[in-house]
């Protein structure tokens, strides 16, 4: 937020912060700061650069703009009253958040976003973002295009909104790690979906601690009664709750068929093998060792596992224990 | 004195806004006396600088090319006032609010709905949403939504192949965009991981507009299937019946639905009947569950599964 900033990321902030300042005419710099997310030293010294800007003849006069005791202040406006037109990429994005946050629990299609999206799609036709021209063969087709399919398990609608009231529950839940179902308590703090998945970050009552769980892996729930609001501020969901320096890594060699590993899973390293062509070596965060040998066991010959060779023995552990499921006629 | 950059491009952007008529670098350069350097190749050098960070801010520049007369051949620069401002959306400020709540709910990894919603004159500010969602922003993506709504065909890599498709949608599902259209080649709808094009943006290629019909009330949703286990199974459909025990029985019939039971056993195992015509991915699927699961029949699908397992056993002890 206040590291050094180059001269295109402070004129595009400049771009949308003037026509903003020129609407509503004088407010303190600390909200301009606050606003744009930017130092109050960052924001004076730029509007006090562009108040110099000028051509003959209005040298001095093109942005009037001064800032003044901690207020920031708006003469005649004369340039930039009006924003930059959207980008492709700032179009595209916010049409895709936007149709994203209509897949939501609890999302309101009829509501204003829904109102807001009709109009962000008829109206973005100058960078290519355009509503479907009516036609016959489109009458039918709401997406414009665009589609988000955030499917979700039936007890995430409850997770969230014990999430908003701090409602705390007694969940069933299914450990992958240690392969078995327990009960515990957990009062949700925030529900997302990342990857197809839907998550719940949620005060975990046995560990004391806060934890992510995989929505689908709650079998039931109920409410304890208990409501415990948030007292602080930090449910920052995590940005990506499976990187963590403290989880082991374990070291794969991948072929061409297995890939899809490197896109499904947080890596750390992926490089090239170099004598087999397609073939790639990565590194990557284990979450438990029944983890690896599961992945280890659905890609067969897809994989090599280089690291931990400790590994090899869970893998043909688990591996033999599945054969024995099997093992009643015709193996 | 050097001017500082900022100050140089604000200024070249208030120039070729206001004035009249295009304008040469030379005029330019007079305009801004003393910011751009005298000697020809450096100012040409800074110029072409400058025009590339405004371009990439998003202002476009239009450029012309003198015809006739004396200063023939000469390039000029000016910016279209109609088309660098941005075109009125009229929003109530209800809907710029939800269009905040949305942005805020959903985590791209860029800040491109950031300034698209300074620019709209709103503001995330700091309340954190319940809910939240992770759309993965692709570079590709704008392209092939304008190909989209245009209509137009496009011709990109994948897997090392070039591909000729007409584009019908975009779809996120599973945390992957998806382009799904007509592949001119195979003569037969295909579906594309974005994240899988082979090259840059620039790789694709966009024809001309109007170039297909989409097929009446095509849904990229429905287009693909959500079951991964039924992808690329048109005519061997297969299913198998797969015994689950109690353990993961609960959490398997609210994934495939209680429709799929076939028999629920005294032990609490349940029997579901499972769409197997993709090898790797119900193959994938089951070993998911572990020891928790069986494939009960048909027979090729169990030694199918138990030669897997075989093999993975054989591999350890190399």
């Amino acid at each position: 937020m206040s590291g050094p900033r180059n001269a295109e990321d402070r004129l595009r902030r400049l771009l949308v912060m003037l026509p903003w300042l020129m609407e509503v005419g004088e407010v303190p710099l600390a909200d301009v700061a606050r606003r744009f997310e930017l130092t109050e030293q960052q924001v004076q010294k730029d509007l006090e650069l562009v108040a110099m800007c000028g051509l003959p003849p209005f040298v001095d006069e093109m942005i009037d703009v001064f800032v003044d005791d901690g207020m920031v202040v708006v003469g005649v406006p004369r340039l930039f009253t009006r924003s930059l037109r959207l980008t492709a990429p700032e179009a595209f994005s916010l049409l895709a958040s936007a149709r994203a946050a209509m897949e939501l629990p609890g999302a309101d299609r009829g509501g204003p976003l829904g109102r807001g999206l009709r109009k962000l799609a008829a109206a973005l036709a100058d960078v290519g973002i355009e509503a479907t021209p009516a036609g016959e063969d489109d009458a039918a087709d709401e997406t414009a295009g665009v589609a988000i399919d955030l499917a979700r398990p039936p007890l995430t609608d409850d997770l969230a909104e014990a999430a908003t009231s701090g409602s705390e529950l007694r969940v069933r839940y299914y450990t992958p790690a240690r392969d078995e179902v327990g009960e515990r308590t957990i009062v949700p703090r925030h529900v997302f979906v990342e990857g197809g998945n839907w998550y719940v970050h949620a005060d975990d009552g046995r560990s004391g601690q806060r934890r992510t769980f995989r929505v689908d892996r709650i079998e039931r729930l109920e409410p304890t009664g208990n409501l415990r609001p948030l007292l602080d501020d930090d449910v920052e969901p995590p940005e990506s709750f499976f990187v963590d320096a403290s989880v082991p890594r374990a070291v794969l060699l991948l072929g061409p068929d297995a890939s899809w590993v490197i896109e499904q899973y947080p890596v750390d390293a992926v490089e090239p093998v170099v004598d087999r062509a397609g073939w790639v070596k990565v590194t990557l965060p284990v979450s438990s060792d029944r983890w690896l040998a599961k992945l280890v066991i659905r890609l067969g010959s897809d994989v090599e596992l280089v690291e931990p060779t400790i590994a090899r023995a869970a893998v043909a552990d688990i591996a033999r224990r599945m054969l024995a499921v099997y093992d009643d006629g015709d193996t | 004195m050097a001017v500082d950059r900022v100050e140089r491009l604000t200024n070249l952007l208030a120039l070729l806004l206001e004035t009249v008529e295009p304008l040469s670098l030379v005029q330019i350069a007079a305009e801004l006396d003393g910011q751009y350097p005298d000697k020809d190749q450096s100012r040409r050098a800074s110029f072409e600088r400058d025009k590339a960070a405004l371009r990439d801010i998003g202002v476009p520049i239009d450029t012309e090319i003198v015809a006739g007369g004396p200063y023939a051949g000469q390039t000029r620069y000016s910016i279209d006032r109609r088309s660098y401002e941005l075109t009125d959306l009229d929003l109530d400020p209800d809907e710029v609010r939800a269009l905040q709540v949305a942005v805020a709910a959903v985590r791209t990894g860029t800040s491109a709905s950031k300034d698209a919603i300074w620019k709209l004159g709103g503001a995330l500010g700091s309340a954190r949403p319940a809910v939240s969602a992770v759309v993965p922003a692709r570079p590709e993506l704008p392209t092939l939504r304008a190909a989209v709504a245009s209509k137009s065909t496009i011709t990109f890599g994948y897997r090392g192949e070039r591909r000729m498709v007409d584009p019908w949608g975009l779809l996120l599902r599973s945390g992957f965009w998806y382009v799904i259209g007509h592949d001119h080649d195979r003569g037969e709808r295909r579906t594309f991981r974005v994240d899988r094009f082979d090259g840059t943006t620039a790789d694709i290629e966009v024809g001309p507009p109007a170039a297909f019909q989409r097929p009446a009330s095509f849904d990229p949703r429905t287009a693909l299937p959500v079951d991964p286990k039924e992808i690329g199974v048109a005519d061997d459909h297969v299913d198998a019946i797969v015994e689950v025990d109690a353990i993961r029985a609960v959490a398997v019939e609210a994934e495939l639905g209680s429709e799929r039971v076939t028999e629920r056993l005294a032990d609490g195992s349940v029997r579901f009947r499972v769409p197997a015509g993709n090898g790797p991915a119900f193959r994938s699927w089951l070993l998911g569950l572990l020891d928790h699961a069986q494939v009960v029949e048909p027979a090729s699908v169990r030694a199918d599964i138990t030669g897997w397992l075989r093999d993975a056993v054989a591999a350890t002890e190399r």
